[in-house]
């Protein structure tokens, strides 16, 4: 039936434009297209729509812990002034702006560095172009535990070393210091994370044409001229793509501070992420984190506006 | 007799910032490098002298007992760590396979066909990345439940499928988009349906596209944490980076063993990215840089 119906597709692409028809008219000439398409949107349907809807749903509602339906009680947004209104909110939000903004820029200008470093022909280049990837690819949990260890109050080697070579007198205590334990994390995410900004940047590098620079240097331009007026132009599509990704990557970045510190001490490291899987499995509050769940969802709503115009807006010039 | 002279000077600031460059690269090539060697070194001490305050930066008794304890299933901790790794390894197979099912008439049909509400669709399909995975941990856990998958491995499948879906697609209809369409138009003058000039003439043509795209869901299976953590209770269904949580809690203070166990985990997807490092990175970039 897929074959029978399928003159729509490339057929009317080539011809001329084809005469307008109302929607459903439309829909009825490509349904064997919505063949090839209808596993993927059954699965999500299924897996993201329902689960979206259930939170939204929840979060209006006081829930029991069995979240039997039988006890839940409508209350209107008492869950979102519960969110907003708790003492904790400032302090994690601070936490999570400083987590996310740090740790992007961080990613980024090193990713940058590197990028640029690595765009040019030498020997060795592929080789660590790949080390560089390692901590991209490596399992979060098992990062986290590698720098607990590193970070380790007694036996850690950045402590030891630290002492060896006499900055301090005794082993540092990174991950139970209110003060130093979300710098620490950061390092770890950006540790993980910056190979993602290069690789992007590379491919970004790639696309600037070799001629513009000739034609730049002949005019007398020097390398920081060049970078700034050929080469970040061009990047600036591929910058916005990466730095959005990051961002929602960070705000999305559980794993890495619940297994190194689970948001302590005393809530220290405690981002919006951590804060709600505590409120939802510690505390056992399903309508408040579906609150708080349903605030990050606005907020990344908003970013990912941003994403589609960023990603879909040089293309779509060229498909019209 | 100006001209010369600048060319020299460009060619000695252009020097400049070619060697900061080189030492940009070895410093952060340390970076992204010592931590693992870190890993490597304390994973071949005995549990005696990794607690060894100064540390010895080079193990006096190199030994291998963690790595064999680990992979000995005779031993206690082997029997458990091969459960695990056996439940990652079906459960990544399995939703790679299904994910390149899915996603790839998928991705084609988004490629090729201009249907009503493939725009709309399309970016339906993008913004799932936005979303936070902790924000569906609760809602799917109750679906899960109602499915009856809760404490099995195929919850995950059907999760990581799912999630790794959008980009799956996205990755290949990039590739899609840059094979001629003037082939399958070539291949259907001389006879083939549709569908035979996808398979005959566009699948072969994609296979670095659906390369990448199973390494990529592959390696994302492979190292997921929340979910599996939520998903599963039984000792006997967990998968690696859960299970890894397990030993850390049951074991404390065997630094060694922790860190072979983080080793022998990370041995397949840095191995299989290794080998296929092109492809990957291709995969990465490819939506992003088009233009």
């Amino acid at each position: 039936m897929a074959i029978a119906t399928s003159e729509s597709g490339f057929a009317r692409r080539v011809k001329s434009p084809p005469p307008r028809r109302n929607l459903l008219q439309r829909i009825g000439d490509h349904r064997a297209d919505y063949l090839y398409i209808a596993p993927a949107i059954l699965v999500m349907l299924l897996v993201i729509g329902y689960p979206v809807y259930y939170t939204i749903y929840l979060s209006f509602f006081k829930t029991a812990p069995s979240l039997a339906v039988a006890d839940q009680s409508f209350i209107g947004i008492d869950n979102y002034k519960a969110v907003l209104g708790a003492s904790s909110f400032r302090d994690v939000t601070v936490n999570t702006i400083i987590w996310t903004v740090v740790s992007t820029a961080v990613s980024f200008v090193l990713g940058l560095g590197a990028a640029l470093a690595l765009n040019r022909e030498f020997v060795g280049r592929g080789l660590i172009r790949g080390l560089l990837l390692i901590p991209y690819v490596i399992s979060a949990v098992a990062a986290s535990y590698v720098w607990r260890w590193i970070y380790h109050s007694d036996y850690g080697v950045i402590g030891a070393l630290a002492t060896e070579l006499h900055l301090t007198d005794h082993p540092i205590n990174f991950l139970d210091n209110t003060r130093t334990v979300l710098g620490s994390l950061i390092v770890v995410n950006i540790w993980k994370e910056f190979p993602f900004a290069m690789i992007m940047l590379l491919a970004g590098l790639q696309t600037v044409p070799e001629q513009l620079h000739r034609a730049a240097m002949v005019d007398g331009a020097g390398p920081w001229n060049r970078f700034w007026h050929i080469t970040m132009p061009h990047l600036k599509g591929v910058t916005l793509i990466t730095v959005l990704l990051t961002v929602v990557a960070n705000l999305n970045g559980f794993t890495i501070p619940w297994i190194m510190t689970g948001g302590g001490p005393a809530g220290s490291s405690d981002i919006w992420i951590t804060q709600v899987y505590q409120i939802a499995f510690g505390r056992i509050r399903f309508g408040t984190a579906s609150a708080y769940s349903v605030i990050l969802f606005i907020i990344m709503m908003v970013l990912g506006y941003f994403y589609v115009r960023a990603l879909t807006g040089k293309n779509s010039g060229r498909e019209e | 007799m100006t001209v010369v002279a600048n060319e020299a000077v460009r060619g000695k600031r252009v020097d400049g910032w070619r060697w900061a460059g080189r030492v940009f690269l070895a410093l952060i090539t340390l970076f992204a490098v010592i931590p693992m060697i870190w890993m490597l070194l304390t994973s071949i001490k005995t549990q005696f002298a990794a607690l060894q305050y100064p540390p010895q930066w080079w193990p006096d008794n190199p030994t291998l007992d963690q790595y064999t304890a680990l992979l000995d299933p005779s031993s206690d901790v082997g029997r458990v760590f091969l459960g695990y790794l056996w439940n990652s390894v079906w459960i990544c197979v399995v939703t790679t396979i299904l994910s390149v099912a899915v996603a790839v008439p998928a991705a084609y049909a988004f490629s090729r066909f201009r249907f009503p509400g493939r725009a709309w669709l399309f970016y339906a399909v993008l913004l799932r990345n936005m979303f936070p995975a902790v924000v569906f941990l609760m809602p799917l856990f109750i679906l899960m439940r109602y499915l009856h998958l809760v404490n099995t491995g195929w919850s995950l499948v059907l999760t990581y499928l799912t999630f790794g879906l959008p980009l799956s697609i996205w990755l290949l209809k990039g590739f899609y988009d840059n094979i001629p369409v003037q082939l399958e138009q070539a291949a259907r003058i001389d006879g083939a349906t549709r569908f035979k000039a996808f398979v005959l003439i566009i699948m072969p043509l994609s296979s670095p596209g659906i390369i990448a795209t199973a390494i990529y869901s592959f390696i994302i299976a492979w190292n997921e944490y929340v979910y599996a953590a939520t998903f599963l209770n039984d000792e006997d269904k967990l998968t690696l980076p859960v299970g890894l949580q397990h030993f850390f809690t049951e074991y404390t203070t065997n630094w060694p063993g922790l860190m072979a166990a983080s080793f022998i985990m990370s041995v397949p997807v840095v191995a299989m990215f290794l080998i296929l490092q092109k492809y990957f990175v291709k995969a990465l970039t490819e939506g992003a840089v088009k233009s």
